[in-house]
Order: structure tokens, then sequence, then C-alpha cells
């Protein structure tokens, strides 16, 4: 047990080294070796942050998908405890997506918000997930705190098809993708060194958010084992 | 703000975000771990007090 634990924690500082190596490369490649886009000019190397980030926040509310399916079905706290801390990150992540989006549509659009369908759909992501962790933190019983949050946390990822699909389903102004386009393959659409920087941006983010969730794991872990401390002295 | 200055904005909020909320984890951690070996040997303590 404790040799997991020690392997554990070691897997973890790992993670955190490997994170912070792509972080800087990510950097470098994003400021300064990517070129500047043909149109938007340098403002466009905020596509760095923003692609990798709400791609991670997709990423982590599937894993809040599956814990809660998993935690409806087989009622283990370990399930509630990943999606809980999935569903944390998922909503830093989504609230830097808006934040990046927003300063990134003001030299480009002229303004910092407007009521865009894939605007308005993922600020509606951010709310439903802040309400998850609020409905949390208020439900008093915790099993009964655990099935509401796993229902809404099932509801909410459903979102996530709405917001890929609004930029053809409505006119927008956000644009439609333009790399992972069904008719082109992702380096007929942009340029090679450009492709590279996003890419390691996107590991990058990708690493952190391992880093991150196995370390919120770790603290539910623990917190839940104070709780039965507090209520069963241990057993 | 020119082109520049919008970039540096995103990248600064976004990286000081990550950073703050990896302190608010490692805080988390700490008390927690700290909680539990308090618990922990206050429990040792105790059955020691009943041999």
């Amino acid at each position: 047990m404790a040799d997991l634990k020690h392997n554990k924690g070691r897997g973890r500082k790992i993670l955190g080294w490997l994170a912070l190596l792509f972080i800087l490369l990510g950097l470098y490649f994003g400021l300064v070796q990517a070129p500047p886009d043909a149109y938007q000019g340098n403002v466009q190397r905020i596509m760095y942050l923003h692609i990798p980030s709400i791609l991670t926040a997709y990423f982590s509310f599937f894993i809040v998908f599956v814990g809660s399916c998993l935690y409806l079905w087989k009622r283990e706290k370990r399930d509630d405890i990943l999606a809980h801390a999935a569903a944390e990150i998922g909503v830093l992540f989504t609230g830097l997506t808006i934040v990046e989006g927003s300063i990134w549509g003001k030299p480009a659009w002229g303004v910092w918000w407007t009521w865009d369908a894939r605007l308005t759909l993922t600020a509606i992501l951010f709310l439903i997930f802040v309400g998850y962790l609020m409905l949390r933190s208020l439900i008093e019983d915790e099993n009964r705190g655990a099935v509401c949050g796993a229902v809404l946390g099932i509801v909410g990822f459903l979102d996530i098809p709405l917001i890929h699909m609004s930029v053809y389903w409505w006119r927008t102004l956000h644009q439609p993708p333009s790399i992972l386009r069904p008719d082109k393959l992702p380096w007929e659409n942009i340029h090679p060194s450009m492709l590279l920087a996003l890419s390691i941006n996107f590991v990058a983010f990708l690493l952190l958010y391992f880093y991150f969730l196995s370390l919120r794991i770790r603290v539910g872990e623990m917190e839940e084992e104070v709780k039965r401390f507090k209520l069963y002295g241990g057993q | 703000m020119g082109p520049w200055g919008f970039v540096f904005l995103a990248y600064g909020i976004v990286w000081v975000s990550l950073l703050l909320y990896l302190s608010v984890l490692w805080r988390r951690l700490r008390k927690a771990e700290a909680e539990l070996s308090g618990l922990r040997s206050l429990r040792g303590s105790r059955i020691e007090d009943r041999w």
C-alpha cells in the first residue's frame, strides 16, 4: 500500500515536470517560432491557448460524464470523486476559454462579447458546471448531492455536441472549424509550423490537465478519509 | 492596445490563473494531509491509553 502511494506520488511528479517542459516549449513555439497569421497578424497567437483550453475542457466534461454514469450505476465513491474533480477543472478551462476568446474577439471582431450561438452555448456550459459545483457544496446529504451532481453532470455534457455543431446549424460570427474539417486533412489547412505549435500546446494542456486531475483526486480522497475518520474513528 | 498587448494579456491571464489554481490545490492537499495525520495520531494515543 505504501509502495503504491509512493509510486503514485512519483508518477505525479514526473507528470508535473513533463507538463512544465511542454508548457515552456509551447510558449516558445507559440510566441516565437510560429509565423504571424497572414490576415490577423500576431493576435492570432491566442489560438495556441484558445483551442487547447476548450478541447481540454471538453475532455474534462467527458470524464465528468463517464464518472457520473459509473457512479449512478455502481454507487462507488471513487467515481463520484473523479467526476467532482473533473468538473472543477473543466470549469477552470472553460472560464479561461471564454476570457481568451473575448480578448481575441476585440481585435478580430471589434467586440469583447456577442450573443453568437457558439459563445452563448459555451457560456451556458460554464454556468451549468458552476451550478454543479454549487449544488455539490450546498446539499448537505452527501449521497443525495452525489446523485444530483451525477444527473447534472450527464445533462451538462450534452451541451458539448450542441456547441460543436452550432457553427453549422446557425449563422454565427464564430468561424467553423478551420483545422479539423471533414473535407481536408489538418496539415492541408494550416502552415506546418503553426500546426506544430498548436500540437505542442495541446499536449502541454493535456499533461497539465492530468497533473491537476491527479492532485484534485488525491485531495478528494483525503478529504473523504478525514470525514470517515471523524464519523467512524478510521474504522 | 496593439496586437502583442492582446496576446500578452491573454497569455498572462491564463498562466496566472493556472498557477493560482495549482497553489490552491497544493494548499488543500497540505491541509488535508495535516488534518488526517492529526486524527491518526489522536486515535493512536487513545488506543495506547486503553491498554
